[in-house]
C-alpha cells in the first residue's frame, strides 16, 4: 500500500475509529488497534500479547471487554482450530482462514458439496457432454444452486477422480458440435453399465480386490500356520460362510 | 531376484505336484540362484542321488534348465566346464494356468488336439512316438488313430502351441576379453545386469533355432532327413560332452536323444492371453466397438510379431483391419468411419495423408491402464472412497503433490487427508518427501507421489501371497471335510449332504477366484 492511500485510509477511518474507541481504556485501545491492523486475516491471541507489549492478563481482559462491546469477534482458523483468533467486526474472514468456499464455520461443508455433486452429475446426464462453463450456466439459468464457475470446475475435477464422469477433449464433431475443438469437457462414464450398481468408482472390481486378501489390512502379517493365516482367517470364514 | 511370495507360491506348487524333495531342491535354486549340483547337495543336505533325481524330474517338467559354463581353473590348472542349474520361475507359475491353456487349445483346435496337449502338460516332455502311443491307448481305434494323432499334433505345432524342447545343456562361451573389458568399464551397476544375463544367455542358447523350433519332419520314416537331424544334435551334444571333464553331470540329461522331444510353448499362450486381456480391458473401459477393432488388429498383427511382449501392435492398413473387423461377431455393421473413430479412441492418430493409412495400437499403454485400475480397486476396497480419490489424483498427476493441495482437490478434511496419506505410505502405496522451508517462519511440507514401478512390484508380491493363501485354504477346506470326501456318495444325505454341498461351493468360489487372480498375476508379471 502506498503512503498516500494509507493516509487516505487513515483519514477516512479516523472519525469512525474515534467514535468506536471513545470511552476505551488505553489498554483496550492498543489491543483494538493491533487486531484491526491485521484486517481480514485475524490475529492469534499469543500474537496480540506479543505485539501489544502488555501483560498477558491485561490483554485477555481487554479482548474480553472488546468482544462484549462488539468491536471485535472471535473467528475460526482452518489451519489451527484450537487457537483463538480475533478480528475486528467490520471484516469478513479471508479465504486462508475459512479454507475457501467449501468451508463453513471451519468445517468442510459436506452437505453443500454432495448436493452440488449430485446436481452436476444430473446436468451432465442431461447434456450428455458439457464443459464446466456450460454446466455452470445451466445451473445459473435455472437458479438451481448458488456457486461460482470455479466451484463447478473443482467439483467436476473431483468427480473425475471418483470416476463418476470422465474428462474428454472435444473433437468438434457429432455430439461435440457446439463445443470448440480441443476444449476440455465432461461426460458420464460410458460403458459403466456394469458399474452402475456401484454408482461411482471403478468400472470393474479387480480380481485381487474381490477376495478377502485384496482388502486385508493385515496381509503383511499373514503367514501359513502363523497367528494370522489363511487357514484361520476370519475374513475367509465370513466370505465362505454359505447358508443353506 | 524373484518376489519373496512368488518363491513361496512356486515352492508350494512344486511340492503339491512333485512332492517335498523336489520342492526343496527347487527352493534352493530359486532362493540361492543358479548353481551346480554340488552346491545344491550341500545346501539342501539331501543325498546326491536324491538331488539328481529331483533335478531330472524338474528338468523334465520344464521347471529347471541346465547349462554349462567354463570356469577358470586354479593356479596352473586348465579351465573347467561346470554344469549349472537354474530354476525357471515363470514355467513353475504357469502350472496355475494350465486349465486356461487347455481351454485355448480346445476352443481353437477341438477335442483331439486338446487330449494330446493335455498329455504334454501332464508329462512335461514327450516324443512324437510317445504321443501317438498315448493317443492310441485312449482312443481304441486301431491303426487309423495314429494318423489322426499325427494330424492333430501337426496342427498343434503349426499354431505354435507346441514346440521342440530346448537343448538339454547349452554351453556358454566365456566372454571374450573385449566384452569383459567393456563390462568392467560400465562399472558395478552393469555388472549386475551382466550376471542376470547369464541366465538369459543360457535360455537363448538352449532355445532351438526358429526354423527348427516348429519343424515336424513331414515323413518320420524318411531316414535321410532324420539322419541329418540326428547328426547335428549328436555333434553338438558330443562336443559338449568332451568338454565336460568335471563329472558326468550330463548323464542326468541323457534322455533318449534319438527322439525329438516336444513340449507346450508357453510363450504363445501368454501372448494370446495378453491380447485377450487387452481386448477385455478396452471393452470395459472404452466400448464394444473399440474392443472389436482391437481384436481384429491384434489378430492381424499376431502373425508378424517378432517379440514376446510387443509394445505396439504391428502397423496394419485400414483396409486389412476393415476386412478382419467385418468377419467378427458384431463387426459386420461397422464402416470405415466407425473403425477410424474406434482407432482414435484406442489412442491411434489418424495420419494426415490418406496414402498408406496404417495404424498401430499402443498395447503397453492399455496394459498400464489395466494395472492402474487393478491397484485402484484394491485401494478403494482397503482404504475407502476418499483414499481412492486421492490415489487417483496422485496417479493422474504422476508427480509430487503437497498435502494441502491433495486435500483441497479431493474434498477431504485436512486432518483426515493426512491420516489416509500416512496409512497409504505405511503400506508402501505412496512415497513421501519432507520439505522444510527456513524463512521467517519455519514450516514443513509433506509431498506425496506414486512410484509405479516399485508399487507394481509390491502389488504383485501381495498377489502371489493371496494366490498362495487361496491354494492353502482350498487344501485346508478339503482336509476339514476329509471324512465326507471318503464316504460313498449315496450316504451323503441330510446334514452330511449339506456339508458336501457347502464344500463344493467353497471349492468353486476359491478356485474361480484363484483363476481370476491369476489373470491379475499375468497382468503384472508376464504382460
Amino acid at each position: 500500500m502506498s503512503r498516500s492511500s494509507e493516509a487516505a485510509a487513515m483519514k477516512r477511518k479516523r472519525p469512525n475509529m474515534d467514535s468506536s474507541s471513545q470511552g476505551l481504556v488505553d489498554a483496550d485501545r492498543i489491543v483494538l488497534d493491533v487486531v484491526k491492523s491485521k484486517k481480514n486475516l485475524g490475529i492469534w491471541v499469543a500474537e496480540v500479547k506479543k505485539e501489544a507489549k502488555l501483560a498477558p492478563t491485561v490483554v485477555d481482559k481487554s479482548l474480553a471487554s472488546l468482544v462484549k462491546k462488539k468491536l471485535i469477534k472471535q473467528v475460526v482458523n482452518i489451519q489451527s482450530k484450537g487457537r483463538k483468533h480475533y478480528m475486528a467486526v467490520e471484516f469478513e474472514p479471508s479465504e486462508e482462514l475459512t479454507g475457501g468456499a467449501w468451508y463453513s464455520d471451519g468445517n468442510l461443508d459436506k452437505e453443500f458439496i454432495t448436493s452440488l455433486r449430485d446436481l452436476c452429475l444430473k446436468v451432465v446426464e442431461v447434456l450428455k457432454v458439457a464443459t464446466a462453463e456450460g454446466i455452470h450456466d445451466f445451473l445459473k439459468k435455472r437458479q438451481a444452486a448458488k456457486c461460482t464457475n470455479q466451484q463447478v470446475a473443482e467439483i467436476l475435477n473431483s468427480m473425475v477422480l471418483d470416476n463418476a464422469v470422465i474428462e474428454v477433449k472435444s473433437t468438434g464433431l457429432g455430439e461435440y458440435h457446439c463445443i470448440p475443438v480441443g476444449s476440455v469437457c465432461y461426460r458420464t462414464a460410458s460403458g459403466a453399465a456394469s458399474g452402475a450398481a456401484l454408482g461411482t468408482g471403478p468400472k470393474t472390481i479387480g480380481p485381487m480386490a474381490s477376495i478377502p486378501c485384496g482388502a486385508c489390512p493385515r496381509i503383511s502379517l499373514c503367514t501359513p500356520n502363523g497367528i494370522i493365516s489363511p487357514q484361520t482367517c476370519v475374513y475367509y470364514t465370513k466370505w465362505l460362510n454359505f447358508e443353506f | 531376484m524373484f518376489s519373496p511370495h512368488g518363491i513361496k507360491l512356486a515352492v508350494y506348487l512344486i511340492s503339491s505336484y512333485f512332492g517335498d524333495l523336489n520342492a526343496k531342491v527347487c527352493e534352493c535354486l530359486l532362493r540361492r540362484g543358479t548353481q551346480p549340483l554340488a552346491q545344491v547337495v550341500r545346501f539342501t543336505e539331501l543325498s546326491r542321488e536324491n538331488v539328481r533325481n529331483c533335478l531330472l524330474v524338474l528338468i523334465h517338467h520344464n521347471c529347471v534348465q541346465a547349462f554349462a559354463v567354463q570356469q577358470e581353473g586354479g593356479f596352473g590348472e586348465a579351465p573347467k566346464v561346470i554344469t549349472n542349474y537354474m530354476a525357471l520361475f515363470d514355467n513353475i507359475i504357469h502350472k496355475l494356468r494350465f486349465p486356461k491353456f487347455i481351454e485355448i487349445v480346445s476352443e481353437e483346435l477341438g477335442k483331439e488336439c486338446e487330449e494330446i496337449f493335455e498329455g504334454l502338460l501332464q508329462h512335461g516332455r514327450l516324443s512324437l512316438s510317445q504321443i501317438i502311443d498315448r493317443y492310441k491307448q485312449t482312443s481304441n481305434q486301431g491303426d487309423s488313430s495314429a494318423d489322426a494323432a499325427r494330424d492333430s499334433f501337426n496342427r498343434l505345432v503349426n499354431t505354435k502351441f507346441v514346440e521342440r524342447c530346448p537343448a538339454p545343456e547349452p554351453f556358454l562361451e566365456p566372454l571374450t576379453e573385449e566384452e569383459a573389458a567393456a563390462a568392467k568399464k560400465r562399472g558395478a551397476k552393469s555388472a549386475k545386469i551382466q550376471a542376470q544375463t547369464m541366465e538369459q544367455r543360457a535360455l537363448t542358447a538352449a532355445a532351438p533355432m526358429d526354423s527348427l523350433r516348429f519343424l515336424v519332419e513331414t515323413d518320420t520314416w524318411n531316414d535321410s532327413v532324420e539322419e541329418t537331424d540326428k547328426k547335428t544334435t549328436d555333434v553338438t551334444c558330443g562336443t559338449k560332452r568332451k568338454q565336460d571333464n568335471l563329472e558326468s553331470n550330463t548323464e542326468l540329461l541323457s534322455t533318449d536323444e534319438k527322439k525329438v522331444l516336444w513340449r507346450a510353448n508357453f510363450e504363445e499362450f501368454i501372448c494370446r492371453l495378453r491380447h485377450k486381456a487387452c481386448v477385455a480391458n478396452v471393452k470395459v473401459r472404452i466400448n464394444n466397438d473399440a474392443a472389436i477393432v482391437l481384436a481384429a488388429t491384434l489378430e492381424l498383427s499376431r502373425h508378424s510379431e517378432t517379440k514376446l511382449r510387443i509394445d505396439n501392435s504391428v502397423p496394419q492398413s485400414i483396409n486389412a483391419i476393415y476386412d478382419e473387423v467385418i468377419k467378427r461377431e458384431g463387426g459386420l455393421g461397422m464402416d470405415l468411419e466407425r473403425i477410424r473413430a474406434s482407432l482414435v479412441e484406442l489412442g491411434c492418430e489418424v495420419p494426415l495423408m490418406a496414402i498408406d493409412e496404417t495404424y498401430s495400437v499402443d498395447l503397453k499403454n492399455i496394459i498400464e491402464q489395466a494395472r492402474i485400475e487393478e491397484v485402484e480397486s484394491i485401494v478403494l476396497k482397503r482404504y475407502g472412497r476418499e483414499a481412492y480419490r486421492m490415489f487417483r489424483l496422485l496417479s493422474k498427476a504422476d508427480r509430487l503433490l503437497e498435502t494441502d493441495k491433495i486435500s483441497d482437490t479431493t474434498f477431504v478434511e485436512k486432518k483426515d487427508a493426512v491420516k489416509i496419506l500416512f496409512k497409504l505410505w505405511k503400506d508402501d502405496f505412496l512415497e513421501m518427501k519432507k520439505v522444510i522451508t527456513r524463512g521467517t517462519r519455519q514450516s514443513e511440507f509433506l509431498l506425496w507421489k506414486i512410484n509405479k514401478q516399485s508399487l507394481w512390484e509390491h502389488v504383485l508380491d501381495e498377489m502371489y501371497h493371496a494366490a498362495l493363501n487361496l491354494r492353502l485354504r482350498i487344501t485346508h477346506e478339503q482336509e476339514q471335510e476329509k471324512e465326507i470326501l471318503q464316504m460313498p456318495r449315496d450316504k451323503l444325505v441330510g446334514e452330511l449332504g449339506d456339508r458336501y454341498k457347502r464344500l463344493r461351493k467353497v471349492r468353486i468360489t476359491l478356485e474361480s477366484s484363484l483363476m481370476n487372480l491369476d489373470d491379475a498375476l499375468m497382468l503384472f508379471h508376464d504382460f
